[in-house]
């Protein structure tokens, strides 16, 4: 009664509506479609029968069947599609902004509470839309003493160093970005890179609370690498190779080795929670003790970058537990031959592929909750007894199982010839 | 030269003295202040010498209002809505301490169901705040479930007073002569549902908070306040109780209904961070059995308030009350001249004496303790400052 | 050990809460229903009838312009002011009323215990955002409507855990 809503006139909807439908089509007359063309002068183009595929041929394909789907297959294994969209960038990318919202709907559930609820019709789904457009139209904030260049560049460093090391990961037989010989060795190599990001933009920062959280950063990880090398190191006795592929295919001719070597799994997954900063090991970021750590001076589209590197990282460390410890794609072949029985063209699907990722991507997604739990659970650790542990104990666990493997190889039970092999 | 070791020694037995012989190049500044998530409205600098402090200065006033100048100009009953403001969650409390002080000095005298009425809204109001004081005390340390379990089982205690007193938070409940009004139908069967749900939940907390290896590790042995320190600093309520002193207002000055009660007094020996934080949970428990007596024992119907003229005056002179409240003693001293305002009110409230406590505790621990100790004094700024 | 089966009891903690019931409230699809019409005040017994602490009502047949309400909240938060009404009471011969500004007010509800002619009392209407501040000041006449507002859940505890239904 007290407030006063202005009035609905008809013809400023209609006139709104007009609005945006003529930037809708200047847009995409203007410049959708002369990019689209750009862009596939550039992208080579498999011969269609005996004619070359010129562009305007291309687009054809959206209305002839026949035509589609050979180039769409011959597109999917072009190199710019594993790196952007599968297994690269993209399905990465999708992980982790999955996982961002699975985080707060189930941390919500523990806690009694809903999470996002009203951005989009079902539960909130929409939220991080939301959050993402949020944080692009922030301002960006940078003190004035802080060192320019490290401070865009780290960010960005962030991003492309988490996005470089999802790029080692194989979801599915022959598809991997880069399929290097010794693909786990590239991987902790390219995890040395963290620490560094981490120190370099909080002594960038040229503030306290950052610089306080940057070296805690440091002690942190460089605490964890080690005993997170040895407990891989004990897979790669029991697999024979450094190769994130091949030791999947071990795991597929004998059985998963989470049952050989439960101790280093756990101890794994501990230093991966570190690695990762998560609670209860969000020492660089505790709120409460140092403001926000060394991401203090960060706002608007740094921040976001930051936030998708960490769920990157996330990813990219369940994934690597579901390839060392978790059989990678195992799993019973679930999806038919072929939909229509009797098909004679082109085949649409292989299905080996297609059960390979679906098993990958639901053991990742079963461990990427598992990493979300102790989140709901448990306070945040202080870094005296956090150094404690990663120096002394899971050092030492984790050489009880390499003991394991080691004896496992010579009793001749695993290794080539052994007795558990299938 | 002495070592880092026996010159934080020296500290501490000295007080607040500053080690002028470190290097001050080596000490780093901080100032922990309103702006940090980690303070509340309230400022304290420390310099840290690596990761360890060892020098603390406290800095309250951010939040000053004039409170006991604000009660000279307004008569005895104006004064509640804004003398309850400087803890608004426990309001209760702070406006029962004034209303005995005012009734002592006009010699007025409440009816039996007012009085049982007072204690129970007091008792509500003291769950209701220890509640939210642990919640924060959860996100102190990182634990976010900590933080939305005690702030949803708040609201089960904020649902019952808003029954009884019509506001959520800003009650104005207790006035000199009594309480505003009777309790509405079915008030006593709601208030021991609740109580019951409540105690369920409390072994959850247990579960998830207390006996975690985490939490015991961060706060055991932390920031010991030896049972001498705690007598000579003069640090009361919760505080006290941790360091092996059993004092309880409600036991040993009781006022109203509290001598018809009984119950134990909660304390611990250890004195560390751990029985600081542990004691008001102890005291929330002893809280559900004596509201479930207060509420067994009330006289069935009766009056709730005594009938006062509009502009109450009474005959020149000075009146002293203390209760127990959240943080401790809570006391008011009202010095009247025969008019309707007060002369002069000076309130003494237990947050400020604890934090005569916060410098010496604080130096010596590592930074990472810092929020974990400056809570568990149960410091509330706003009061403090008044 | 102990630390072992400290962690694991803190974990079933947890997973036993991913199975109970939510406790928000879900403003605006469900309001809190309250018991009562709001607080009043008894001048003749000298006691309030407990209620919630909303909007206020003035009842124009009973309100005489004594100017109390105005007097007690001088003190408090000087949010009454009286006004000239344009009706003819009997027992109004001054012709004013109180209005209220409800930027200022504290809904601490002594006016209500001030009024000697059971003329001010609220309500249970807590609704009271505007796009201005003149718009939170009440009149007279704005104050006169009883306002509508139906609650449907209050706690309810069952046993898994309380909600709001």
């Amino acid at each position: 009664m007290a407030s006063y809503i202005e009035s609905f006139r008809f013809g400023e909807f209609v006139g709104s509506v007009l609005w945006l439908v003529f930037w809708i089509l200047i847009i995409i007359s203007l410049v959708g479609l002369p990019l689209i063309f750009i862009v596939l002068f550039y992208v080579p183009l498999p011969p269609l029968g005996d004619e070359p595929l010129t562009p305007y041929l291309f687009l054809t394909m959206v209305v002839d069947p026949t035509r589609t789907v050979p180039i769409a297959k011959y597109l999917i294994h072009t190199d710019l599609f594993r790196v952007a969209a599968f297994p690269g960038f993209t399905y990465a990318a999708l992980f982790a902004a999955v996982t961002i919202f699975v985080e707060r709907k189930f941390l919500a559930k523990m806690q009694l509470r809903y999470g996002p609820l009203y951005v989009g019709k079902i539960e909130g789904w929409l939220q991080l839309a939301a959050d993402g457009l949020k944080l692009i139209s922030k301002e960006i904030i940078i003190p004035a003493a802080a060192d320019k260049p490290i401070f865009w560049a780290a960010p960005i460093a962030f991003v492309s160093v988490a996005a470089a090391a999802a790029a080692l990961i194989p979801v599915a037989p022959g598809w991997v970005v880069a399929d290097i010989d010794v693909g786990l060795v590239a991987v902790f190599a390219i995890f040395g890179f963290f620490p560094l990001i981490a120190l370099l933009f909080s002594w960038a920062s040229n503030s306290k609370y950052p610089f306080i959280g940057g070296l805690r950063a440091l002690h942190q990880i460089i605490a964890f690498e080690i005993p997170f090398i040895i407990s891989a190191l004990s897979v790669v006795i029991l697999a024979g190779t450094l190769n994130l592929t091949g030791i999947v295919e071990s795991q597929i001719a004998s059985y998963w080795f989470v049952f050989f070597l439960p101790i280093s799994a756990f101890v794994f997954y501990l230093s991966s929670l570190a690695e990762l900063e998560r609670i209860p090991f969000d020492l660089p970021e505790a709120e409460s003790e140092i403001v926000a750590g060394w991401i203090t001076e960060t706002s608007g589209m740094i921040y976001g970058l930051i936030q998708l590197g960490t769920y990157l990282k996330l990813y990219v460390l369940a994934a690597l537990f579901v390839v060392l410890f978790l059989g990678g794609w195992s799993g019973p072949i679930i999806f038919p031959e072929e939909i229509i029985p009797g098909y004679t063209g082109e085949k649409i699907y292989n299905h080996v592929t297609l059960s390979a990722i679906f098993w990958f991507s639901v053991k990742t997604f079963g461990v990427i909750m598992l990493f979300l739990l102790p989140r709901g659970i448990s306070p945040r650790i202080r870094i005296d007894i956090l150094l404690h542990t990663g120096w002394y104990k899971l050092i030492v666990l984790s050489f009880i199982n390499m003991f394991v493997a080691l004896a496992l190889i010579y009793g001749g039970i695993l290794g080539p010839e052994g007795l558990l092999v299938r | 030269m002495a070592t880092l070791e026996e010159k934080i020694e020296e500290t501490r037995k000295l007080g607040l003295q500053v080690v002028k012989e470190i290097e001050e190049d080596r000490l780093m500044t901080l100032s922990v202040g309103p702006q940090h998530p980690g303070s509340g409205h309230f400022r304290f600098t420390i310099k840290v010498d690596g990761d360890y402090i060892v020098y603390c200065d406290p800095d309250p006033g951010y939040v000053h209002r004039g409170e006991e100048k604000m009660c000279e100009y307004r008569n005895v009953i104006q004064n509640i809505p804004h003398l309850e403001r400087p803890v608004i969650h426990d309001s209760n409390n702070i406006t029962y301490s004034y209303s005995l002080a005012v009734e002592d000095l006009m010699g007025i005298q409440v009816p039996r169901r007012g009085q049982f009425i007072r204690a129970i809204a007091s008792e509500l109001n003291r769950q209701v705040y220890t509640l939210y004081w642990l919640a924060i005390y959860g996100i102190f340390l990182g634990h976010s479930t900590m933080f939305m379990w005690p702030a949803g089982d708040r609201e089960l205690f904020i649902d019952l007073l808003e029954r009884l007193t019509g506001a959520r938070v800003t009650h104005a409940y207790n006035i000199p002569g009594g309480v505003r009004n009777d309790m509405p139908e079915g008030f006593k069967q709601r208030c021991l549902d609740h109580i019951r749900y409540f105690e369920k939940r409390l072994k959850e907390y247990e579960d998830i908070f207390y006996n975690m290896p985490l939490f015991r590790q961060r706060t055991e042995g932390v920031a010991v306040l030896s049972k001498e320190d705690a007598v000579k600093l003069g640090v009361t309520g919760s505080v006290l109780r941790a360091s092996g002193i059993p004092y309880d207002i409600r036991k040993v000055e009781p006022y109203d209904v509290y001598n018809e009660v009984d119950f134990k007094v909660q304390y611990m020996k250890t004195g560390d961070s751990f029985a600081r934080s542990y004691v008001p949970f102890l005291d929330m428990k002893e809280s559900c059995n004596i509201m479930r007596q207060l509420l067994d024992k009330m006289p069935e119907s009766g009056e709730v308030r005594t009938k006062l003229q509009p502009n109450p005056k009474g005959p020149p002179g000075e009146a002293y009350r203390r209760v127990e409240s959240g943080r401790g003693a809570l006391g008011y001293h009202i010095v009247s001249d025969g008019t309707p305002r007060p002369y002069r009110v000076k309130i003494s409230v237990g947050s400020f004496r604890n934090l005569l406590a916060l410098p010496y505790l604080l130096v010596g621990n590592k930074l990472a303790d810092m929020p974990a100790v400056y809570w568990s004094l149960n410091y509330w700024p706003v009061e403090a400052d008044r | 050990m102990s630390t072992a089966s400290g962690f694991i009891k803190a974990i079933e903690s947890g997973s036993k809460h991913l199975v109970m019931r939510r406790f928000t409230l879900r403003y605006p699809e469900q309001k809190l229903r309250f018991v009562g019409d709001g607080y009043q005040f008894d001048p003749k017994k000298g006691v309030g009838i407990a209620g919630y602490r909303g909007r206020h009502i003035l009842i124009h047949d009973k309100c005489t312009g004594c100017q109390l309400c105005a007097i007690a909240c001088e003190g408090i938060a000087e949010a009454i002011g009286m006004v000239k009404v344009d009706e003819n009471w009997k027992h109004n011969k001054k012709a004013i009323m109180p209005q209220i500004d409800y930027g200022k007010c504290v809904f601490c509800g002594l006016c209500v215990d001030a009024c000697p002619f059971y003329a001010l009392f609220m309500t249970n209407d807590y609704e009271l955002s505007s796009f201005t501040k003149e718009h939170l000041i009440y009149t007279p006449q704005q104050l006169e409507v009883k306002p509508k507002y139906d609650g449907n859940v209050e706690i309810i505890i069952t046993d898994r855990g309380a909600t709001h239904g």
